[in-house]
């Protein structure tokens, strides 16, 4: 078994870094994850929440990977999570379902407000192969170096939501007088590849595609009508799903 | 937000988390009035007990129908066996890990 352990600070308060943990996928440093679910959620006596999530994701596998083992790259990823709003806590504890014989990879994430109003990351990482032909221990360290390098990516993937919360200016939302103020946000993507879904209207957001480069501008307004920021916020996550 | 598993249950899921969204931002960070405050702070479970209440009305029926999607497409997959076997583990019932952050071999490192 290969453990790891690696701990991060982020500026941002606590509330903003679980909501943005929470609205993580998609984003442009996680292409690997084809779907996301819940699939259970529950209120807990004590006032926290658990979340059970059910997470597709593409796989690539290692060059000397033997054939045929693995039929296909994709694997179903559990995500078991509590919030504590009173202890400002999240724990969060993943595990791939299949390919469990070749490699199990366990990873538990906290989120606590720390001191000045950031918030410490910390992830824990267990890698267990179970694979003969003397390949486990070459296994394990390929799966740490992996993990490794995805937990840098998921951090940048935190931190581009962060941005994308604070730029929609959703912190003076939830610290504000209710929960939708009166703003209207007019956003304009530049980007080549977006789109929406057919079947879901965008309230107040267009989508010009007119070059690589990506601006998320923002005008207050008063407005009689009010969507919902998130909803906003979400369907521009939409749009960069694509 | 990400696709469902199932295409015909991604629209629900959108309303569902956009629902969801609205309501989790206001249990992790409350906007109170000073009354609701002081609720708060003199019985801070029944608060989050009115929190859950508010999330059924609010998010319950699109939950319910979102949920019933998800599980028949689950069965559909026949990822219903090795979902109940993982489940039953519990994962979040093991006493947390232990927090003693400096003196653990990981790196330290500011975001910014």
């Amino acid at each position: 078994m290969r453990f790891f352990s690696n701990t991060h600070l982020y500026d941002d308060p606590w509330s903003i870094v679980s909501l943005a943990f929470f609205l993580r996928y998609p984003n442009p440093y996680a292409a690997h994850v084809l779907s996301c679910d819940v699939i259970s959620r529950t209120h807990t006596p004590q006032g926290t929440l658990l979340t059970t999530r059910l997470i597709l994701k593409k796989g690539s596998l290692p060059k000397w990977a033997p054939k045929g083992i693995i039929s296909r790259a994709e694997s179903w990823i559990l995500e078991e999570s509590e919030v504590d709003p009173l202890g400002r806590v999240v724990r969060c504890k993943t595990r791939n379902l299949d390919h469990v014989k070749v490699m199990r990879v366990e990873e538990v994430t906290t989120l606590r407000q720390a001191e000045d109003g950031k918030t410490l990351q910390t992830n824990e990482a267990r890698i267990v192969s179970r694979f003969g032909w003397g390949l486990a221990k070459t296994i394990e360290n390929h799966g740490l170096a992996k993990f490794k390098a995805n937990l840098q990516r998921s951090r940048e993937g935190l931190s581009h939501i962060l941005s994308a919360l604070r730029q929609t200016q959703l912190q003076p939302m939830i610290a504000g007088s209710s929960l939708y103020p009166p703003m209207t946000v007019n956003t304009t993507v530049h980007e080549a590849s977006s789109s929406t879904s057919p079947s879901i209207s965008v309230p107040d957001i267009q989508i010009v595609s007119d070059g690589n480069e990506e601006q998320f501008g923002i005008d207050l307004e008063q407005s009689e009508n009010r969507p919902g920021m998130f909803r906003r916020m979400s369907s521009w996550f939409r749009g960069r799903s694509r | 937000m990400a696709h469902s598993l199932s295409p015909e249950c991604t629209p629900l899921k959108h309303a569902y988390d956009s629902c969801f969204n609205a309501w989790f931002a206001g249990y992790l960070e409350p906007t109170l009035t000073v009354h609701e405050q002081r609720e708060k702070d003199k019985n801070p479970r029944d608060y989050q007990k009115r929190k859950a209440e508010e999330f059924q009305q609010n998010c319950g029926k699109v939950w319910e129908s979102y949920r019933e999607c998800v599980q028949k497409a689950i069965k559909n997959k026949g990822l219903t066996e090795v979902l109940d076997q993982a489940r039953e583990e519990n994962p979040l019932r093991e006493p947390p890990p232990p927090l003693d952050i400096p003196s653990h071999g990981g790196s330290s490192q500011n975001s910014k």
